[in-house]
């Protein structure tokens, strides 16, 4: 049987799949919109629906929640065609002067619910979707109030973990100097570190993120940050699980061999398991990306169990009729237990190879050594002003020795 | 004007006219293009990108772009400052948003009769289900994240969370 046959046979299969598929979506952006409090306030914010599906529907669009007063559609039922993918529109926010009296968080939400299809009978079939676009509005307290949160970054055994407190200042004031205290605590409730941040100012509304760094000496599991913010003299406590070792799996690399474009390509991805247990299910699934930046090809290997503490070959195949020579971007994901391990690729094809190399993303602080371009331009002012200013300095000296000879 | 004022101001645009020219070469400049949540950096004459979430560009993320002129990222909702670097130079800072997306889809498979319910948006979504207008249980999905559903006459209500 030639090539022709058989991917006539796969887009025949592909096409039966896609029509025993009975799909149906709906999705709207921006899922949230935060407002500060500012009294008599009067704006439109504008939100779209999505059609992602590309079918034909009727959306009802209603406002509810706390707020729903304050806010007016400017649409209510609307009709997408096949070809719209997304429709534009705009709500009014008028905030009254009443919701001041209570600071903190008050909302409403947009909701785009999708009209279900009567059959021929009259009845509805199937379950219908709606979604939510949030309006969060914050009204300011009248003194020193703060949000906050922890974010744990590369959180991997004996490596230097960083630990992030976004703080947002919500009240009227501004904080002159914050601070975190992040104490650690094992599963077991016992203090294995405490650490903490940098402090730093925050202007009323504004948001700041305050950073602390942590050795991590310890094994691989779940742990409990108990996290204390400190600002002018107030405080407010919270804590996060964080998990050390997150990454059970790690992409180790990535061979290919016999190379010839146009044939079928069989990457080779050497897979180490850290964890001290078995993990099932395990696969890859290579996306490769074309200069547009959409999915050219989507590949996924076998799936496989890879015992504890040891190294596994995962084999997927790309089939690379159609592809052309160039470098692409690829993103190499390794799915296992609802948790993923991914790395960033660039992949350099050509006639009879194919090189694989990593992408670097992450947080260094090494690199862009450059100056600020606002210093370079400060620094040219000053030089300007100096030289101006001698240039002043001269010019009077020389009109005063003028004038002195005069008057002699 | 005399001479020497004149030698001065002469002087003093040609320094002008120096640094202008070598600030228009040394600027690290790149094209940077939005996409949904996906960002593609062109280098032009930058070698890292710095991405912070703060305007003071605390706790920044720096992209190499060095040995590699063309770079695609994704990056989580949120609000964005972004600034190019070379090794003279780093360029003044610029923001950019992205919009978190709620989304969801329903999948049935006729030859089983199964129906999946998906997160298709960026974000996590608290979902509600409720049958004739009564709430019976909720689910929390991530992106991409599937859920087996009944698909019968229940109401699916999806919401950022968090």
């Amino acid at each position: 049987m030639d090539n022709k046959k058989i991917e006539l046979m796969l887009l025949g299969f592909l096409l039966i799949v896609l029509l025993l598929q009975n799909v149906s979506g709906l999705g709207i952006t921006p899922g949230r919109t935060t407002i500060d409090f500012k009294d008599g306030l009067e704006k439109e914010v504008e939100f779209s629906v999505l059609n992602n599906e590309h079918k034909n529907m009727q959306v009802l669009l209603m406002v509810q929640g706390e707020l729903n007063q304050s806010v007016e559609l400017f649409d209510n039922l609307v009709d997408f065609m096949p070809s719209e993918e997304s429709k534009q529109f705009k709500y009014k926010i008028k905030l009254s002067s009443e919701i001041s009296k209570n600071p903190g968080l008050h909302t409403a939400e947009i909701v785009a619910f999708e009209i279900p299809k009567q059959t021929e009978e009259g009845t509805y079939v199937g379950a219908t979707l709606a979604v939510i676009s949030q309006i969060y509005v914050y009204v300011p307290c009248p003194g020193k109030c703060i949000d906050a949160e922890l974010n744990v970054l590369d959180a991997e055994q004996n490596s230097t973990i960083t630990f992030i407190v976004p703080i947002i200042n919500r009240g009227k004031l501004g904080i002159g100097d914050a601070r975190a205290l992040i104490d650690i605590y094992t599963g077991l409730n016992e203090k294995i570190g405490t650490i903490e941040t940098d402090s730093l100012p925050i202007e009323s509304g504004a948001r700041t993120e305050l950073s602390a760094r942590w050795f991590a000496d310890v094994n691989s599991g779940n742990y409990i940050a108990k996290v204390s913010v400190f600002y002018d003299g107030e405080s407010k406590s919270f804590e996060k699980q964080f998990s050390i070792g997150k990454n059970m799996l790690s992409i180790e690399s990535i061979l290919v061999n016999e190379f010839n474009l146009g044939e079928i390509a069989k990457l080779r991805i050497l897979i180490e398991n850290k964890w001290n247990k078995e993990l099932k299910d395990v696969f890859a699934n290579l996306v490769v990306f074309n200069h547009e930046n959409q999915v050219m090809a989507d590949i996924k290997s076998a799936t496989e169990n890879i015992p504890s503490l040891s190294k596994t070959e995962l084999v997927a195949y790309w089939d690379t009729i159609g592809v052309e020579e160039g470098e692409y971007d690829g993103k190499l994901i390794v799915k296992y237990e609802k948790k993923s391990a991914d790395k960033n690729l660039l992949l350099k094809i050509s006639e009879n190879n194919l090189d694989i190399t990593g992408v670097g993303y992450a947080i260094k602080g090494n690199q862009g050594k450059g100056i600020d371009l606002t210093m370079i331009l400060l620094i040219i002012v000053i030089i300007l002003l100096v030289v101006n200013l001698s240039w002043f300095v001269f010019f009077r000296r020389i009109m005063a020795r003028k004038n002195k000879q005069k008057s002699l | 004007m005399k001479s020497g004022n004149k030698t001065i101001i002469i002087l003093q645009m040609f320094f002008i006219l120096i640094v202008s020219i070598i600030l228009w070469f040394g600027y690290p400049k790149t094209d940077f293009e939005l996409n949904g949540n996906a960002v593609n950096v062109k280098s032009i004459n930058a070698n890292a990108i710095i991405i912070s979430e703060n305007p003071d560009f605390s706790n920044p993320r720096y992209l190499d772009i060095e040995n590699k002129k063309n770079l695609s990222f994704k990056l989580n909702p949120g609000i964005y400052y972004w600034k190019s670097a070379n090794n003279f130079i780093k360029g003044f800072g610029k923001k950019f948003v992205i919009n978190s997306e709620v989304g969801m889809k329903i999948e049935k498979d006729e030859e089983t009769n199964k129906s999946d319910l998906m997160n298709t948006g960026n974000i996590k979504i608290n979902i509600t289900k409720s049958e004739e207008g009564v709430l019976v249980g909720s689910v929390i999905l991530e992106p991409e994240e599937k859920q087996e559903i009944e698909n019968v006459n229940e109401e699916y209500i999806g919401g950022q969370d968090g």
